[in-house]
């Protein structure tokens, strides 16, 4: 179920300098139609692409805009009306869901996969490729980081289900991401202090670690059967994967890294505020260009404690009228709230060409998880202009129309090659611009 | 033993599996084929393709997982009422039900077909818990194996190999985790054999003297809010002030709150600057006021004036220092084991049920002086006077990744608001608020303690190669190739993996790190390594080996230890000896009797009974106040401890002793919350219960029961297909995704009872609600905490201050019976009834165990050695060991 590229040389053409390589891409799918001159201009912003997954859903009663409501003219309701100032730069999504998802606490793992968990025989859980790395294979070849994963200290309360962020790679496989604000900002912008020198000796050794523990795995796979050769095989995985890592770090090692155009967060942020850092660090990231992909798992837990709301996140996922659906609904409001503040901030920031971050970014925001227990319908906002979407509408698709369908519909229009993703059945003209 | 049988066609196949061992099909039955024709081929087949779904070619023997999918959105259309659509011919109600009966079932037979593995074990790394105890067992510390991926979950054993995933991402945790390990080992070594510290804490010279000092504060910030409220009061008497006041009362209506009024004084002409008296604002002086004196004075003064305080203190439950902390500079902490001592006594005529101290780590969010970083530690009762104070005494551990400090308060919810509101209440009926219910006279921390037993095969490396000891090459080279060669359990490895470490390490010598320090990344490295985190046995594709003694000692261990074989074990293999029958069933009992095989019963009850959903739900203080935390992990440790108590046999070994029994494991925290007389003390021990008893057996625990629920309510769907899937052995499918929860009822009076039998209603509900439906009501007797009850209610919820809405309360009526199958009149009849189910429960735990053992799916190709198990367990009065040794003597354990 892996996303396919056409395409055989692409490398061929994307070794070329930033974001002009962009331009063959998107003419040959013909999206862009207006895209032409504006990308022929030397600096032209790169696209960026951001996936924002909060686990336990909605309220579904006072998020979803009315169903008879569609197109420009809708109605934001209570759930939405922080974004009111926003409505032209936003599209709410009905009618998606990911077909094979069964599990009605899991909000993240396979929101941007559309897997089959039972796809791979006598195993109980499998998956394929997230959206946001099928752009990291292309978009990350410009940048220090291919992707940055963002989460928080509570995902395991916040009905993400399994995964350690949004992000899961090509094998199916887990992506680690940053827990803290204070640990992205350091990734992203702390100067390594340390001689070059030194940082050469720490890099040796990882090496000689790897080297060594391959020697090992090499040993313990003589005799092996062979489902156990493939199930080694995925040590052996990890350990190309990591030094595939490093030949990049390599490559930057003598490239400082940018400027922070913030201040570094205080530590122990949790909840609003800690959303609030993490989204600021989105656009210093992206600003930056340190890298063009991010995903961020969002914390629930730790948003109710902030907002004193003294209700555990499963219960209230389970809301009746009373206590535990006015948490639910002030969850929704100040989420919107947030995401409205981060819109303003990419408005505001400023590229190279006089547009904005915006203008280049595509965004999604949602979870796999509708309300409850329902993993159809599932919550979507889309935002930004990078993937030429049409945007200040509420788009009402049919029942069960693949979630996938979306991811690719930004994937296309980014100008990423691919031709289907997760169980897409192909993109969502009703989006385009 | 009469037997009640449900007489559906699958079960009756899946029977005949047990007799027969030919893997069945998973196939819908041809009676069907009538009704796929007329209500889904009408618009499905080749030809029209309607939705571009086409199931003309669709096989009722279902045999590819692409079927399989196909069948299950069937499955779902049918469960969401989505099909056939309105407009079309809708079938019969039973003709509905019955269709869904058997896709449900088949489906649930395809996917153990199509997950079968045919009897293959996959290789496995070790999991979680194997993995901390293995570092454990080798390095004698904790690791906190928090930031490693959950395992297992959603209905498989973390056992099964093909089921545990690693990433470049885990194997650097590996190393992270190995490092830190290992550098603990290194500051225990530096400690060992220094005199353990002993630090004390006094509260009466801390804790009453801060209350002490409170009070003077209060009465002096009291005194200064009086002479501003009089210059307030006299301000406010203005005729325009008058008139103001009235105004605001229009939008602010709580200005006419006599303490309230006070927050809105700068909105006054003529008020006193509050600043002349020492507040920042008006907010400030009013809440110094309502938050403070009127709400606290009282009370600390009448805990100031309790006796005994110039000997200890008083615990409170709610505002001022709550918890008391015994916290030396971290530094004064080092990593080991602690004793904590408290010497305390209860207050005369409180509660019992108050008569429990927590121990925790302090939270550190906020300065308030109560609540824990996490949850509790350990909880104990206490059983002492003030005047005749009892000591307790408990073992605390200190890891890399612990905070360094304790704290202890009264057992309470984690949701402090309920102690707030009782607060409140007792206030307005005592006048200063909740009565203390423990006294507490010191608190002593020790340590670190010597350690005891054999020093761990890392530190017996270490000091078998001290300095002084040849090269530094030659040191190092020993230490590594030993200490491979234990973390791989006795696996020989390679001289270019030895070589490569020694590069490692040589490199950090010449860098300039001690041999001390130089030496642990490379330890570390053989922590991520293969051969440590793989539990690898070479195979041949064609046909099964047996195990040789060395690799049979390893599965065995963590199979009954969750951790690395012992040197008894080793040793058994080396003379070759373990696989003998005779020897193998010494070792199992040995094993078993050993305490170490605690995280088999553990890991593998919780797993089975599938008991993470006790940890779901937060409970609501309000409704369920006692059961906190703490009892929480007691009613988990009660199950373990009564499955435990039949694995170690004795007079009770029987394995339906778990259906009902004339006896409970329990501790003095428990027989409280029974309400059962005589029990005191933070030991689990087995109590003889009346003849009348609710309780004895799973269906009398707590857990059993707070599972059952969503932490309000109980939840009689959920137990009652608990119980079918765990005790009877019938699991009913897996809950449909995307069904509406019960709420549109929310606002009719119903009982539970009336409520849920509209699941009845509708043919794609009816079709397992009418198995589970039952079984859960017989059940209601209790409620979502696990107390007894005998009448309930309902109460509309509204909305933040609506008004309440009228409510309903019944006589809960538990009569019922089993769909097809004998009725029963009160739980004690269920119970019975259940019970007489021995040999559907002891199949289904025989399948769960062969799953948890082998670390693979159960799969039809397991029958034969189920019934084996099964057949040798019956001969012994289903004695839970027998199926334990059943399993290990059975060539599929046996060989690979």
């Amino acid at each position: 179920m892996n996303t396919q590229f056409k395409g055989l040389h692409r490398r061929h053409f994307l070794r070329g300098a930033g974001a002009l390589v962009a331009l063959p891409t998107l003419e040959s799918i013909g999206f862009r139609r207006s895209a032409g001159a504006a990308q022929t201009a030397t600096a032209t912003p790169p696209k960026r692409l951001v996936f924002l997954g909060f686990g336990f859903g909605v309220t579904q009663e006072t998020w979803f805009p009315a169903l008879e409501q569609t197109g420009a003219d809708y109605d934001l309701p209570e759930g939405l009306k922080p974004l009111s100032r926003h409505k032209e730069d936003i599209t709410v999504v009905q009618g998606c869901s990911n077909q094979f998802s069964n599990e009605a606490h899991w909000g993240s793992t396979f929101w941007l996969t559309g897997a089959n968990r039972f796809a791979a025989p006598g195993q109980s859980m499998s998956n394929s490729i997230s959206a946001d790395q099928v752009a990291a294979r292309q978009l990350g070849q410009h940048t220090r980081y291919a992707s940055v994963q963002l989460g928080s200290t509570d995902a395991s309360a916040s009905g993400h289900g399994p995964g350690l962020s949004l992000a899961w790679d090509q094998y199916g496989k887990p992506v680690a991401g940053f827990n803290t604000p204070v640990e992205v900002f350091h990734k992203l912008f702390s100067a390594d202090n340390l001689p070059l020198e030194q940082r050469q000796a720490a890099m040796a050794e990882q090496r000689s670690v790897l080297d060594a523990v391959l020697t090992e795995a090499r040993r313990v796979q003589r005799g092996l059967t062979k489902t156990d050769k493939d199930k080694l095989g995925e040590y052996f995985q990890g350990i190309r994967d990591i030094e595939t890592r490093l030949s990049k770090d390599k490559e930057w090692l003598e490239v400082p890294k940018a400027k922070p155009p913030i201040d570094e967060p205080e530590p122990g942020l949790k909840g609003r505020e800690e959303i609030k850092v993490m989204y600021d660090l989105i656009v210093a990231a992206l600003q930056t260009d340190s890298t063009r992909v991010m995903t961020y798992r969002q914390p629930v837990k730790n948003l109710l404690t902030s907002l004193d709301l003294d209700v555990a996140p499963h219960n209230m996922s389970h809301y009746s009228p009373g206590q535990r659906m006015e948490a639910s609904k002030k969850r929704d409001e100040v989420q919107s709230e947030l995401v409205a503040g981060l819109i303003d901030r990419l408005k505001a920031t400023k590229e190279v060409d006089g547009s904005s971050l915006f203008d280049h970014v595509a965004l999604a925001y949602g979870s796999n998880i509708r309300s409850i227990h329902f993993l159809d319908n599932c919550p979507t906002v889309l935002t930004g202009g990078g993937a030429n979407l049409k945007l200040g509408q509420h788009l009402v698709l049919p029942k069960d129309t693949p979630l996938s369908n979306v991811w690719l519909t930004m994937l296309q229009g980014i100008g990423m090659n691919a031709e289907r993703h997760g169980d897409s059945t192909g993109i969502v003209k009703e989006l385009k611009a | 033993m009469a037997r009640i049988t449900y007489t559906t066609c699958i079960a009756t196949l899946y029977l005949c599996a047990f007799a027969r061992a030919t893997p069945p099909e998973a196939r819908l039955p041809e009676k069907h084929r009538a009704f796929f024709k007329s209500h889904c081929l009408d618009c499905h087949d080749s030809e029209t393709r309607e939705g571009n779904v086409d199931l003309e070619k669709l096989p009722f023997r279902i045999a590819t997982i692409e079927q399989a999918e196909l069948w299950q959105k069937v499955l779902n259309a049918l469960n969401a009422g989505e099909m056939p659509p309105e407009d079309s011919e809708q079938p019969g109600n039973t003709e509905k039900t019955d269709f869904l009966d058997d896709l449900a079932r088949t489906m649930v037979i395809a996917r153990q077909v199509l997950a079968d593995s045919g009897g293959k074990i996959t290789m496995r790394r070790l999991n979680r818990r194997e993995y901390r105890n293995t570092i454990r067992h080798l390095l004698g510390v904790y690791v906190n194996v928090e930031s490693l991926p959950a395992d297992g979950g959603s209905g498989t054993f973390d056992t099964t190999g093909a089921s545990l995933f690693l990433s470049s991402d885990q194997f650097e945790k590996y190393l992270k985790l190995g490092r830190i390990a290992i550098d603990e080992v290194f500051e225990r070594r530096t400690t060992a054999g220094r005199k353990p510290m002993l630090f004390r804490f006094e509260p009466e010279e801390t804790v009453n003297v801060g209350n002490e000092r409170q009070i003077k504060n209060m009465e002096e910030e009291h005194e200064r809010f009086m002479r501003w409220k009089a210059g307030v009061d006299k301000a406010a008497a203005t005729p325009e002030n008058l008139a103001k006041i009235a105004e605001l009362s229009k939008t602010t209506p709580r200005i006419n709150n006599p303490t309230r009024f006070y927050y809105y004084a700068n909105l006054l002409e003529g008020t006193p600057d509050p600043k002349d008296f020492g507040f920042r604002d008006a907010q400030r002086a009013a809440f110094s006021h309502q938050g403070g004196y009127l709400r606290k004075y009282p009370y600390f003064k009448h805990y100031a004036a309790l006796p005994h305080n110039d000997r200890g203190a008083y615990l409170k439950l709610a505002w001022g220092v709550c918890r008391f902390d015994i916290s030396p500079p971290p530094k004064k902490l080092p990593s080991g084991t602690y004793i904590m001592r408290v010497r305390a006594g209860v207050v005369e005529g409180s509660p019992s049920s108050r008569h429990f101290i927590e121990i925790g780590h302090p939270q550190r969010r906020n300065g308030v002086r109560a609540g824990f970083a996490g949850f509790p530690l350990s909880s104990h009762q206490i059983t002492g006077t003030i005047r005749q104070p009892e000591i307790v005494e408990t073992q605390l551990e200190i890891s890399a990744h612990t905070q360094r400090e304790f704290g202890i308060q009264e057992r309470q919810p984690t949701n402090t608001k309920s102690l707030r509101n009782a607060y409140n209440r007792d206030k307005r009926n005592n006048g200063y608020g909740t009565d203390p219910a423990i006294w507490i006279d010191w608190i002593e921390l020790e340590g670190p303690q010597p350690e005891d037993g054999t020093p761990s095969p890392l530190r017996t490396i270490l000091s078998r190669h001290p300095s002084r000891d040849g090269s530094e090459a030659e040191r190092a080279r020993a230490i590594f190739t030993e200490f491979t060669n234990a973390a791989f359990r006795g696996e020989k490895p390679e001289e270019t993996f030895i070589d490569k470490l020694l590069a490692i390490f040589e490199v950090r010598r010449k860098a300039g790190d001690p041999f001390d320090v130089a030496i642990r990344t490379p330890l570390s490295v053989i922590l991520a390594s293969p051969g440590f985190l793989y539990l690898n046995e070479p195979g041949n594709e064609t046909e099964r080996r047996e195990l040789n003694d060395h690799e049979l000692a390893v599965r065995l261990a963590y199979f009954l230890w969750s951790a690395p074989p012992d040197r008894q074990l080793l040793d058994l293999a080396e003379r070759n000896e373990l696989h003998r029958p005779r020897v193998l069933r010494e070792q199992v009992n040995r094993l078993i009797a050993d305490s170490s095989s605690d995280e088999f019963v553990s890991g593998f009850v919780h797993q089975w009974l599938n008991m993470e959903r006790l940890d779901f739900f937060q409970f609501d203080a309000n409704l369920h106040r006692d059961f906190d935390e703490n009892v929480r992990a007691a009613a988990r440790e009660e199950v373990y401890q009564s499955f435990a108590h039949l694995l170690r046999g004795g007079e009770d070994n029987r394995l339906d002793k778990l259906l009902k029994s004339d006896y409970v494991f329990i501790n003095g925290l428990l027989a409280n919350y029974y309400g059962i007389d005589g029990v005191t003390g933070d030991a689990f021990r087995k109590i003889k219960l009346p003849a009348d008893s609710v309780r004895g057996g799973l269906l009398g625990m707590a857990a059993i029961h707070a599972m059952g629920s969503d932490g309000v309510v109980s939840s009689p769907v959920e137990r009652g297909a608990w119980v079918l899937r765990y005790l009877l052995n019938d699991p009913p499918p897996p809950a449909p995704p995307n069904v509406p929860q019960l709420s549109r009822l929310k606002d009719q009076l119903l009982t539970t009872r009336e409520r849920l039998l509209t699941h009845q209603a509708e043919a794609q509900c009816a079709s397992c609600h009418r198995k589970i439906d039952p079984i859960g009501f017989g059940l209601e007797n209790f409620n979502a905490a696990g107390k007894w009850r005998t009448t309930d209610s309902y109460q509309p919820a509204v909305a933040k201050k609506q008004r309440a809405k009228k409510g309903k309360s019944w006589e809960i009526d538990v009569s019922g019976a089993f769909h097809q199958g004998p009725v029963f009149g009160d739980y004690h009849e269920l119970r019975e009834l259940i019970a007489e189910r021995e040999e559907d429960f002891a199949r289904g735990f025989t399948q769960h165990l062969i799953e948890y053992a082998l670390g693979r799916p159960f799969g039809f190709t397991d029958a034969d050695l189920a019934n084996e198990i099964a057949n040798s367990a019956r001969s012994k009065q289903f004695a839970v060991s027998e199926f334990v040794h059943s399993l290990v003597q059975s060539e599929a354990f046996r060989t690979k």
